[in-house]
């Protein structure tokens, strides 16, 4: 006999108001925005410096240049080579991390507190007098060959490839892979290295974000003692307009011979960072594929079993990036699983959403924003967003009531308005032969083995 | 940096659930994490898989709590959740904003004191399917996928329970029944093996009232049945032992493994630190020889296992380029691993640093305070462990770690595993 009543789940307590945290804003004389947070619960501080280099900028003979520029960096400065560069880092435990994607390059570090100033001059050093020795550069380009080998038997990194040359019309920068091709990697050379670091690596249209246990004059002061005589602005800027490859559905197999699983994407191209739309977008893709709870995973993962997970997503770019759902199901359930998908697609659009889906979804997307201003790199990485797609400074602040008042009828419009399962293109990595008579009976379009 | 100072505060239920608690309302937002004593290390032989397919059974409802619930309610309130199965323990957690936090006890308690009403057949053969998925998509489809098996079964006897991994076979997982679930969940879910930690933003006048409500009630189990199997070993292999497989695979790699002292034991922290001399961070002792100097692989990985059953493992892998051959692989690993009877402070140095930065990022988030919390609690019976990790690794020396370097990573304790790429006809 239970003592407490435990049919009804506890109700919530008051809601404790929590503000994203203060940032001081600025700008150093060179055009490099400063951005401030503090931080002071754990005595660590992130350091982000975005520049304006990315992928999108280059030509296809180009591609993957950005991203070896970015991987060269490690490779040692004009005053240390790579290994003393690594542990001149490691010795005041700095973690130093270059991610580059289609916008741009990000140089981060992470470190204790009383370790920040030796940081931000290995920083300044890495960025601005970076020494690109042959040796090293040959390294980072059989590097990265060899993991582009490395993907071409991994079925989730060859559907993610598959879908780039799917959706995107020839010749786009987002019909390739982001770390370029084999082809194009290959070539690039020790000088173009140097020269794409010398034209891009520039403080013009970027940032430097700095969240922690700091103090901000002194940041202010530091800033401007190693970035202050840093000059230009980055060459090469992003020029292109992005067109589907087709409106007309179809289906294509990556034929993967032996495959006991099918890896499936289905979807089209999306829509950019900077739509209206973006948080009734956001709060349909939730319900739609976001949560465990969606329609997608309950149907498919849940009612069916089909798979271990599934999931939707926009990838929000400075232009339109993919919609896709993407799942992983057993062989036998392949033409099941996309005929399951595709009709969760046309009810989506077809009957709109309901009331008690949004507000869950946006109460979802409301609470668990908090969730994620725990860490001085959450929130540093927040303020990066509003750097590289040119967000209002005050866009974190009003996040959370924005979200909040997004409208079922707003929701609705926006899924009908950018989800399109008629013009979907369906494709699949998995072992042709047991999967494509079944997935050809559906009738989806045409298919093409490849 | 100065001692860190993650404020605690230990309980116990009088049905035996241990309760550590952890402050910090810096945000508004808490973690719930509860850790049980039990593992794949557990599994009987034929039920290989099974304490990992539990712990999906336990996301599908109890008495009070309809299929699909917890993760509704979860989600609703804005919080992320999940779980995770390994040899020596398995892990339920939630993080959720703090007015939430009662919310989580309910859920946690629930299932924790009334899973089994909730129990179907339909229910079973739902999440078995969804495991076995989950099995090909991360172990069958992948190259490399079978690694921890192979690995597992050369560094531990047939009748240890490390020898078989933790994602089990499609066959045992097949053999699976209701009644199995009830058994298992009688033996080993009971509060009397479980470790509950709070951690985060809470009312601290009121928590442990909030605690002894949603499971105070819940009747202790009986004492946990020993291990099955036979958990002895010799504290090394004693020979050089391998495998040779020729896979689908894109690019040779060597995998290669040792049995070290268990993480119950002091000298662990030995391997700790050496492991980190070897691979962690770019100035480590492969990534400079392997992956910089002498450009054979293109990427290393090493890891110490923190595994309490007499034997852990300490492993390394290196992965070729498409031009390396398996043997250089092995050869290059070998002469750097031997080399480690030359360590020098200077590197025990670097590696404390970069451990210290890693350790204080990991503290940022709650649920990894609470996860720690739980482990250290569950292991050691300590969960203060917390604030002397880095304390417990300074004092590591050099002498300590060349002697380590000779007694337990030479030929007489190595397994090696090879994948190389099939040959095409």
């Amino acid at each position: 006999m239970s003592l407490l009543d435990r049919t009804q789940p506890p109700a919530s307590g008051e809601i404790r108001q929590f503000d994203f945290p203060e940032v001081q804003t600025g700008a150093l004389s060179n055009g490099l925005d400063l951005k401030i947070c503090v931080l002071p619960r754990l005595p660590i501080v992130s350091v982000n410096l975005f520049l304006r280099a990315g992928e999108g900028s280059l030509v296809e003979g180009r591609a993957g240049t950005a991203v070896l520029t970015g991987d060269a960096l490690e490779g040692g400065t004009l005053k240390r080579n790579g290994s003393s560069l690594a542990e001149a880092l490691e010795g005041i435990g700095a973690r130093l991390g270059v991610s580059t994607g289609w916008e741009g390059t990000s140089i981060s570090v992470s470190v204790l507190a009383d370790r920040l100033p030796e940081a931000f001059a290995l920083l300044a050093e890495v960025t601005l007098e970076p020494d690109f020795p042959s040796v090293e550069v040959d390294r980072v380009r059989e590097q990265q060959l060899a993991e582009i080998r490395q993907r071409s038997m991994d079925p989730s990194a060859l559907a993610s490839d598959e879908v780039s040359r799917r959706f995107y019309a020839e010749g786009l920068p987002y019909a390739r892979p982001q770390v370029g091709t084999e082809s194009s990697i290959s070539s690039v050379t020790r000088d173009q290295i140097r020269g794409y670091a010398e034209a891009c690596y520039r403080p013009g249209s970027g940032g430097l974000i700095i969240v922690g246990d700091v103090d901000p004059e002194q940041i202010k002061s530091l800033s401007s003692e190693y970035f202050g005589s840093w000059i230009g602005a980055p060459s090469a800027v992003d020029n292109f307009r992005v067109d589907a490859q087709t409106r007309e559905r179809r289906v294509w197999i990556l034929d993967r011979p032996g495959s006991v699983q099918s890896e499936v994407r289905l979807g089209h191209v999306g829509v950019a960072r900077t739509t209206p739309n973006y948080l009734p977008l956001s709060i349909g893709n939730l319900l739609l594929g976001g949560t465990f709870t969606s329609r997608l995973n309950l149907n498919l993962r849940e009612r069916n079993g089909f798979t271990y997970g599934v999931r939707s997503r926009f990838s929000f770019r400075s232009q339109p990036g993919p919609f896709q759902v993407s799942t992983a199901v057993g062989n036998e359930v392949t033409a099941s699983a996309v005929r399951e998908i595709l009709s969760e697609l046309e009810s989506l659009v077809v009957d709109g959403v309901t009331r008690e889906e949004v507000d869950a979804a946006r109460d979802y997307a409301a609470g668990v924003f908090g969730l994620h201003l725990e860490t001085a790199g959450q929130i540093a990485s927040r303020l990066n967003q509003i750097l590289v797609y040119g967000l209002p400074d005050d866009y974190y602040h009003l996040y959370r009531d924005n979200i909040r008042s997004v409208s079922t009828e707003e929701v609705t419009s926006a899924v009908k308005a950018h989800i399109r399962p008629d013009e979907v293109q369906v494709v699949i990595v998995g072992d042709a032969e047991s999967i494509s008579g079944s997935v050809d009976a559906l009738g989806l379009g045409p298919l093409e083995v490849v | 940096m100065n001692q860190l100072a993650i404020p605690l505060e230990r309980h116990c239920l009088d049905n035996g659930l241990k309760i550590v608690l952890s402050q910090d309302s810096t945000v508004p937002i808490v973690a719930v994490n509860i850790w049980y004593g039990v593992g794949s290390r557990n599994e009987l032989p034929g039920h290989t898989g099974f304490a990992h397919l539990f712990e999906h059974m336990m996301f599908q409802g109890s008495k009070h709590v309809p299929k699909n619930k917890h993760f509704e309610l979860i989600e609703r309130a804005g919080g992320t959740l999940n779980a995770t199965t390994w040899f020596d323990r398995t892990n339920y957690f939630e993080t959720v904003p703090s007015r939430d936090l009662e919310l989580a006890l309910w859920l946690e308690s629930d299932r924790m004191g009334w899973m089994l009403p909730a129990m179907d057949q339909e229910k079973l053969d739902n999440q078995r399917d969804v495991v076995k998925n989950e099995k090909r998509q991360r172990y069958d489809n992948q190259p490399y996928g079978d690694w921890d098996q192979r690995l597992q079964a050369l560094i531990y006897p047939k009748d240890h329970p490390y020898h078989h991994p933790v994602i089990g076979s499609v066959e045992d997982l097949d053999a699976a029944t209701l009644e199995d679930v009830a058994a298992f969940f009688g033996t080993y879910y009971v509060p009397n093996n479980a470790v509950l930690t709070i951690a985060g933003d809470f009312d601290e006048s009121q928590v442990m009232d909030l605690v002894q409500r949603y499971f105070g009630e819940i009747e202790a189990g009986a004492p946990i049945p020993p291990l099955p199997g036979d958990s002895c070993l010799e504290p090394i292999i004693g020979d050089t032992v391998r495998e040779h497989v020729f896979a689908e695979v894109p690019l040779a790699r060597v995998i290669m493994g040792f049995r070290i002292p268990p993480y119950s034991s002091e000298d662990f922290a030995v391997a700790e630190v050496s492991r980190a001399l070897l691979g962690m961070g770019r100035a480590s002792r492969l990534y400079r020889a392997l992956v910089r100097e002498r450009r054979v692989a293109k990427g290393v990985v090493t890891y110490a296992f923190p595994l309490l059953t007499n034997a852990s493992m300490l492993l390394t892998w290196a992965t070729g380029y498409p031009d390396s051959t398996p043997e250089q692989l092995e050869a290059a690993l070998t002469e750097e691993i031997e080399a480690l009877v030359e360590a020098r402070q200077s590197e025990v140095d670097r590696a404390i640093a970069l451990t210290e930065t890693d350790l204080v990022r990991a503290l940022e988030h709650v649920g990894e305070r609470a996860n720690l919390l739980s482990m250290f609690d569950l292991y050691f019976d300590d969960p203060d462990r917390l604030n002397h990790e880095i304390d417990r690794l300074r004092a590591v020396t050099v002498e300590q770690i060349r002697d380590f370097a000779a007694s337990q990573l030479g030929s007489d304790n190595r397994a090696v595993l090879v994948y190389e790429p099939k040959r095409k006809s």
